[in-house]
């Protein structure tokens, strides 16, 4: 099989480098190792409404569990801070049907798709990637490709094969546990976050609405914790007498949450999505930022097949640190710092924040917030406060 | 020098989620559709993957030497 461009992995960012690309006229192959593209999801599928415009995504009902207007934040002793939106801001996919429908996309655009199909080894052929291996069922194959787009989620073994160097330290992966379960009693127009260092340590537990009473209810933790994520969030759980006996999935899953890898192509090889760590640091989401890095990336592998020039590749690196990447340096700083804060810091900021400044935050001006917080009198008596709060303006 | 360690996987808790793999500096740890695979020659006795897993499916057992 010869291809111009072969893409593994279909989660978020594979299909938008494969359907935009096929887009272009070029000849593009799509695999995943899964049986069911999409299927099991590591995901608690919270996505903006913006993203839909942006990438040139379907609004389409299939898809969409639920639409959301906003957030509701919890403090370790119970306090609340809401932001709620009259428009929608987000909504909750189902990801199963999500992914594959961005497949489908691909495959519509011209693509072909390869499901069931394990990447195993990159071929090397006078001293340079000519292609993968792969096993469909129970057949080796291979697959020669001028591209190819390493979009193999967390383990990158395809990134890694080539010679791209996605090595993060523990301490930059968030591990992750989720039920999706029947629960009761929480707005279903929200999204719900608990923070605390005893409820999620470096993390937060969730509950994002897929019904009226049924939701993703998940936890994310620092991946070098002596505890496992399904430990917290299983006594978080018994701790606020939530009957977990109405389970309909489990999922898990490893989150990078920093270390972003600096070189995202490496001669006719490039990585996209969780395999280059492109993830916010913050709140650990990542299907944005994958259509982001996919939609940059695409752009320069049409240009290096159109004028036959593969170091044009080396331009998607540059452009990604130069727009997303510098973003999100920053928002993995200010993680940093957030990392540092006590549960009675948590309690006080939430306490004292509004609405108003919830949404200052949400839309990225959090600079004025923290200029009234360092005037609020119990962040003025605290040196250790001021400090933490002066590193994030 | 880290002990060296066989690493272990519980099949009845994995997920096959690849989240060992994906924190594993050295390659030492494959996960494919259908199963889990662990390269001693590869493994520096780090536990990174142990820590990682999210249900705890991973264990290390200390390496027979061989007299």
């Amino acid at each position: 099989m010869k291809y111009d461009v072969v893409v593994v992995g279909a989660g978020i960012a594979g299909p938008i480098v494969a359907r935009n690309v096929a887009r272009a006229g070029f000849s593009v192959l799509l695999i995943d190792k899964k049986p069911a593209i999409g299927a099991p999801k590591q995901c608690a599928e919270g996505i903006s409404i913006k993203v839909f415009d942006k990438y040139d995504i379907p609004y389409d009902r299939r898809y969409i569990n639920r639409e959301i207007y906003g957030a509701k934040l919890y403090s370790p002793s119970g306090h609340e801070l809401e932001l709620r939106y009259k428009e929608v801001s987000g909504v909750i996919l189902e990801r199963k049907v999500f992914d594959k429908m961005l497949a489908y996309y691909a495959a519509k655009a011209g693509a072909d798709v390869l499901a069931r199909t394990e990447a195993t080894d990159v071929i090397r052929r006078d001293g340079r990637i000519a292609g993968i291996r792969a096993k469909h069922e129970d057949e080796p194959v291979e697959i020669r490709a001028d591209i190819i787009v390493a979009a193999d989620g967390v383990e990158s073994t395809i990134a890694r094969k080539a010679g791209i160097n996605t090595y993060a330290p523990p301490h930059e992966f968030d591990s992750s546990y989720e039920y999706e379960m029947l629960i009761e009693g929480y707005d279903p127009d929200l999204i719900h976050l608990w923070f605390g260092n005893e409820i999620a340590p470096r993390g937060y537990v969730w509950v994002f609405p897929k019904d009226e009473d049924r939701a993703n209810v998940g936890i994310g933790i620092n991946s070098d914790n002596p505890e496992t994520a399904k430990y917290y969030l299983d006594k978080w759980l018994r701790d606020n007498n939530i009957p977990a006996r109405k389970l309909l999935e489990v999922n898990v899953g490893v989150v990078p949450v920093g270390g972003f890898v600096r070189e995202l192509a490496k001669d006719n090889v490039v990585v996209v999505g969780d395999a280059a760590r492109q993830v916010n640091p913050m709140h650990g989401g990542g299907m944005a930022e994958a259509m982001e890095a996919g939609t940059i990336a695409s752009k320069w592998i049409v240009r290096a097949l159109e004028e036959e020039n593969l170091s044009l590749l080396q331009n998607y690196t540059k452009e990604w640190w130069e727009t997303d990447g510098k973003r999100l340096e920053k928002v993995l700083k200010v993680r940093k710092v957030t990392e540092k804060l006590t549960d009675e810091d948590l309690d006080l900021f939430i306490q004292v924040l509004s609405g108003a400044d919830a949404e200052k935050i949400a839309g990225g001006d959090y600079v004025e917030v923290i200029k009234a917080l360092l005037k609020h009198p119990k962040v003025i008596l605290s040196p250790r406060r001021i400090k933490l709060l002066k590193q994030l303006i | 020098m880290a002990e060296k360690i066989r690493v272990v996987v519980n099949e009845d808790k994995c997920y096959l989620c690849g989240g060992c793999a994906g924190v594993c500096p050295t390659l030492a740890i494959e996960v494919h559709s259908s199963g889990w695979e662990f390269f001693q020659d590869k493994c520096i006795g780090c536990r990174i993957c142990i820590n990682a897993c999210p249900v705890g499916a991973l264990s290390a057992k200390p390496l027979e030497v061989k007299e």
